[in-house]
């Protein structure tokens, strides 16, 4: 074990999480400005646009705003568990993050080749899965510790959405792995590259199915039953201060997540659009990074946008209702597709 | 060609589309919102603001004072000898405070002394400041601000 082990595999990877953290919980946290400017809009008013230019400091108000408050741990409830649920949301819903691949790898001017990537992990969009599952632990933790009966029900609702939502969302993205090749998500923009256009044709379908798993995953109107902002009592109502931050930093940096790997899935990631990445990463590597950095930030945006849209417009769905969709109409078309998908790359993508 | 029609805007979701596009009209559309202290709001021509009353022009017949269902206007007219020759009031009292905003004082002033400015920012820290006299009556109100000037009681047919 000498230094250059140690800094290869310990040292970087650090300096790469620190450098994707800061921007990450800067994102997500102007996702939540974003949002709220953006639903202002929908709804003919402005949006908070008093605390700085534009309402741009409002996320840092917000955040002081719930760390000064005070933390309230129910009497009915148990403590070790209600303390720790936010935090098991809070978890995964980062974690995802360090799978995600951003750019071209980064050619240093030694001729270094450093990803832009903490982990390209070759199961990656497995482990996005797998963990966004884990995230609803949190949710269902946190309404069965509140010792109070209307978060259970926002925990049930949220167990049975899980059960609704998963399955079709993982057929829908096995289609485009079947179709990649692989489940590492810079192999995924690789095989969109290499093909000359984006998954978003042939997996229109899965797209589609994806869509709307996704929103059902990060908890998001139509399919916000475990939270129920608007008229239901969810699961975090016994709340309050920073753990009550927690969830909404979770369900952002979900959002965030669920943006980034649907542009990486069907839009082709951090691929610059109309132009041949890979003539021009052998003459201006730094120059298709950074602007890959750029192109994906963009593509994510849009979907960040889409998200806030439907929520926007369209009325929440009932739990059984969900449940009838993600069984009895997502599932037979995922399942259908992914048959299209492989028949599709067997003949025609030889 | 109606199945099929049907059909595609089945696979398409094609209501909830139609509902997306409506929301993103109202996204591109101006907004309502007012931002006040910022932008000042234009008001109507009449609106009924705080009192202004033109002393100058005043001749005390104590019309106003009659008028007001709230007593909160008080004219007293100058000594006899002065009346003659000067009709102004000696003093007058105008309790905003109390004031209804109702226009009752407007309608019968026979030379429109009193009337309504558009001044409707009346919070102050001290209700004496809603309390007017001779002294303080003409104050000093920004004509670009608060316009006042005589309002027909009826709209004008045109």
């Amino acid at each position: 074990m000498n230094e250059n082990w140690l800094l290869a595999q310990i040292g970087m990877p650090l300096l790469k999480i620190l450098i994707l953290l800061v921007p990450v919980f800067t994102v997500v946290a102007y996702m939540v400005w974003f949002e709220r400017r953006v639903l202002g809009f929908f709804q003919s008013r402005l949006g908070p646009n008093r605390v700085g230019p534009l309402g741009l400091l409002q996320p840092v108000a917000d955040g002081l705003k719930l760390l000064l408050k005070e933390d309230i741990v129910p009497a009915n409830a148990r403590p070790f568990l209600f303390k720790m649920a936010p935090v098991f949301s809070f978890f995964p819903a980062l974690v995802g993050f360090a799978v995600v691949s951003w750019a071209l790898p980064w050619v240093s001017p030694a001729g270094n080749r450093h990803g832009f990537v903490i982990a390209d992990v070759n199961l990656g969009i497995l482990l996005i899965l797998s963990l966004s599952s884990l995230g609803i632990f949190g949710i269902i933790l946190g309404g069965w510790s509140s010792g109070s009966k209307y978060p259970l029900f926002g925990s049930l609702r949220s167990a049975s959405q899980m059960l609704a939502y998963e399955v079709p969302l993982t057929l829908s993205v096995i289609s485009v792995v079947l179709l990649a090749g692989s489940f590492r998500l810079s192999d995924i923009v690789a095989a969109q590259q290499a093909l000359g256009w984006y998954f978003l044709f042939p997996g229109l379908v899965a797209f589609g199915v994806y869509i709307v798993a996704a929103v059902a995953e990060t908890n998001r109107t139509p399919f916000d039953l475990p939270e129920g902002e608007s008229e239901i009592i969810g699961f975090h109502t016994e709340y309050s201060g920073m753990r009550f931050a927690f969830y909404f930093v979770a369900e952002y940096a979900n959002v965030v997540l669920t943006s980034v790997v649907a542009a990486a899935l069907f839009l082709g990631g951090y691929d610059i659009p109309f132009v041949k990445d890979a003539a021009l990463y052998a003459t201006h590597p730094r120059l298709v990074s950074a602007l890959g950095v750029c192109s994906f930030a963009a593509k994510g945006a849009l979907f960040a946008y889409f998200f806030v849209w439907i929520r926007a417009t369209w009325p929440r769905y009932r739990y059984d209702q969900l449940l009838r969709i993600g069984w009895l109409v997502l599932f037979p078309i995922a399942m259908a597709n992914l048959v299209l998908v492989a028949l599709f790359k067997l003949w025609l993508l030889r | 060609m109606s199945a099929a029609l049907q059909f595609l805007k089945m696979v398409t979701f094609w209501e909830l589309l139609k509902g997306m596009r409506v929301t993103h009209k109202y996204m591109v559309k101006p907004k309502v919102t007012e931002l006040y202290p910022d932008v000042r709001p234009v008001l109507p021509y009449r609106t009924k603001g705080r009192l202004h009353v033109e002393i100058e022009t005043c001749i005390s017949c104590r019309m106003c004072e009659k008028a007001c269902p709230e007593g909160c206007i008080k004219v007293f007219p100058p000594p006899k000898e002065v009346f003659k020759t000067d009709k102004r009031p000696a003093e007058f009292y105008l309790n905003q405070e109390h004031c209804l905003h109702c226009g009752l004082c407007v309608d019968p002033c026979p030379t429109g002394s009193i009337h309504h400015s558009q001044e409707f920012e009346l919070v102050v820290f001290d209700h004496r400041e809603l309390l007017f006299d001779r002294e303080r009556l003409p104050y000093d109100l920004d004509q670009t601000r608060y316009r006042w000037n005589w309002i027909e009681n009826v709209p004008v047919k045109k």
